[in-house]
């Protein structure tokens, strides 16, 4: 095989394998997000561990009682991050992928620790208590 | 030479002394906080604002303007869980003064939102639709330069905003898809002007016609560290009488006289700190034979702008800093306002635009920049022809190549 012909089969070979890569995970982030419906009076919010599937790391909670939707986050340690999905500028709903938080509005951007990672937002995210019993998270709400 | 040094020097030592102003406080970004249990003392009317000002350097001429660019004074006010208002007004220059050429003041948004659910909502009143990424997002805290993005103050006007009605959402089986839509009273093309594209057949809510309408949308998606949108505008630029567009022999009617724009974008901002942004849009005005006919404005039947830009924040490696940031960037535009023109057009190699801009965005805190930066302007030769000019020998001389320094502040609370 010519050198220049190794070069070009080598860098194609490079080139899908990094397209495909890409192409894989698009389409893994394209599915949706797992949602737990509840309608809650409680200040307390129970959440079976089982709710999450698919080794899926977020959890989208609605509950009707809450103007906003709660994007539950299990985290590498086994701990939960509870974040109210309300963008911090302007109180617009956020809209929750499995590596963040976004506003649509104006473009602000959040972690899944609620952390602002792109302004106009500059405070991060309300974050709700959460402590595990009995195989339940239970999320504590004061709003 | 001799006097320019001292002048940058004054610049750096200027910039070099705010960034090492520090403070641990967090800015508390009120604006806009109109949901009960997040503003203090659950008030439903909240104030705030926002607003640069920079000082400009001419290096070929060696002269500098200073000017309060702007100032927007926000105030909204929250009726219930379901509406809420929102206005803010914009002083540009600030002074206005009668009888002068001077500053502008003007309602920049003044729009009711009406909450559908969780995922939707639909506003109505002034508002900017989502059209490139400078309109909706024009705090000075959220871009890098002392000045917007030129291919979005002359290709795409910003700020875009016109009075109508809009939906915006999103589409939860697709997480990070959101769309908008929205019904708008169209431009006025007999405000075209050369040199500007459409930007001043804008109404901006003042006695806009609305016997012309625009249509706007836009899909966004976020995947992963990257914001992808695409959006398109189409209206009418002739809010004519039957009388006056026969007259003028201009279609008349909702989408009479039509302007077309089209535009996509794409921004990452990763969490390595590096920071990229590219756009570009497209303008068709199909009947501008006929509006330089009707108002000798010139206009173009095509106008094209790009951009793209990157940048690194300098303190991400260090993590006592992470609570500031010092972005280095580097930003190439490019633009042709008379692309394609009509039989009747005249063609004017000053229309054709090159910048590049480079500097540093320093942010001691979330809500406030300091901005420095280099911009060279690059154009081609003017069109005598189009220009009425100073014979004699004061008359400054045109050059197709400019270079500017801005040093300037933001803020957003």
């Amino acid at each position: 095989m010519q050198r220049r012909e190794f070069i070009k089969t080598t860098c194609l070979t490079c080139a899908g394998v990094i397209g495909g890569g890409a192409l894989v995970s698009l389409f893994n982030s394209c599915s949706p997000l797992p949602v737990l419906k509840m309608s809650s009076k409680e200040p307390k919010l129970l959440v079976p561990e089982s709710s999450f599937i698919d080794n899926q790391n977020v959890l989208i909670i609605k509950n009707s009682n809450l103007e906003f939707d709660i994007l539950l986050v299990k985290k590498k340690d086994t701990s939960y991050n509870a974040l109210y999905m309300q963008c911090t500028h302007e109180s617009q709903p956020l809209s929750a992928t499995k590596s963040g938080l976004f506003c649509s509005s104006h473009g602000s951007a959040f972690n899944l620790d609620g952390d602002v990672t792109v302004q106009p937002a500059t405070k991060p995210l309300r974050k709700f208590k959460t402590e595990t019993e009995n195989n339940n998270i239970i999320i504590h709400i004061i709003l | 030479m001799k006097k320019t040094t001292p002048f940058l020097q004054k610049i750096a030592a200027i910039f070099v002394t705010l960034i090492t102003i520090s403070s641990q406080a967090q800015v508390i970004t009120r604006e806009d906080s109109l949901n009960a249990g997040l503003t203090p003392k659950n008030s439903p009317t909240v104030i705030s604002g926002y607003g640069q000002a920079k000082v400009e350097y001419d290096m070929r001429f060696k002269t500098g303007v200073a000017s309060l660019t702007r100032n927007v004074l926000f105030i909204g006010h929250r009726f219930s869980n379901k509406i809420s208002f929102f206005s803010e007004l914009e002083i540009e220059d600030a002074k206005v003064a009668g009888g002068k050429a001077s500053g502008e003041i003007s309602m920049e948004q003044l729009f009711l939102k009406f909450n559908i659910n969780r995922n939707n909502y639909l506003v109505a009143g002034l508002f900017i639709p989502r059209i490139g990424i400078i309109n909706e997002n024009h705090l000075p805290t959220t871009f890098n330069s002392n000045d917007r993005p030129f291919v979005e103050q002359l290709i795409i006007p910003s700020t875009w905003r016109e009075l109508g009605i809009g939906i915006y959402g999103q589409i939860p089986k697709i997480p990070g898809l959101n769309y908008s839509a929205a019904l708008l009273n169209g431009l006025n093309s007999s405000g075209f002007k050369q040199g500007t594209g459409i930007v001043e057949g804008k109404f901006e809510g003042s006695n806009a016609s609305a016997s012309n309408l625009a249509v706007t949308g836009s899909l966004l998606y976020y995947v992963k560290e990257f914001r992808i949108q695409a959006s398109t505008y189409y209206g009418g630029s002739a809010g004519l009488s039957q009388k006056q567009g026969d007259s003028l022999k201009l279609d008349y009617g909702a989408f009479g006289t039509p302007v077309s724009l089209n535009e996509v974008n794409v921004q990452y901002n990763g969490s390595n700190g590096i920071h990229f942004k590219v756009l570009g849009t497209y303008v068709t005005i199909k009947d501008a034979d006929r509006i330089n006919r009707a108002y000798a404005n010139n206009t173009p039947s095509a106008m094209y702008g790009y951009y793209a830009e990157l940048g690194y924040n300098l303190f991400k490696p260090f993590t006592k800093l992470s609570s500031k940031s010092m972005l280095l960037f580097v930003r190439y535009e490019a633009m042709n306002l008379n692309a394609s023109l009509p039989k009747n057009g005249i063609e004017d190699g000053l229309q054709e635009k090159q910048y590049l801009v480079a500097g540093l965005h320093f942010q001691p805190l979330k809500g406030i920049s300091v901005k420095l930066d280099y911009v060279q302007r690059i154009t081609g030769e003017y069109n005598k022809l189009l220009y009425v000019t100073n014979p004699y020998a004061s008359n400054i001389p045109f050059y197709t190549t400019y270079n500017f320094i801005n040093l300037g502040i933001g803020y957003s609370f």
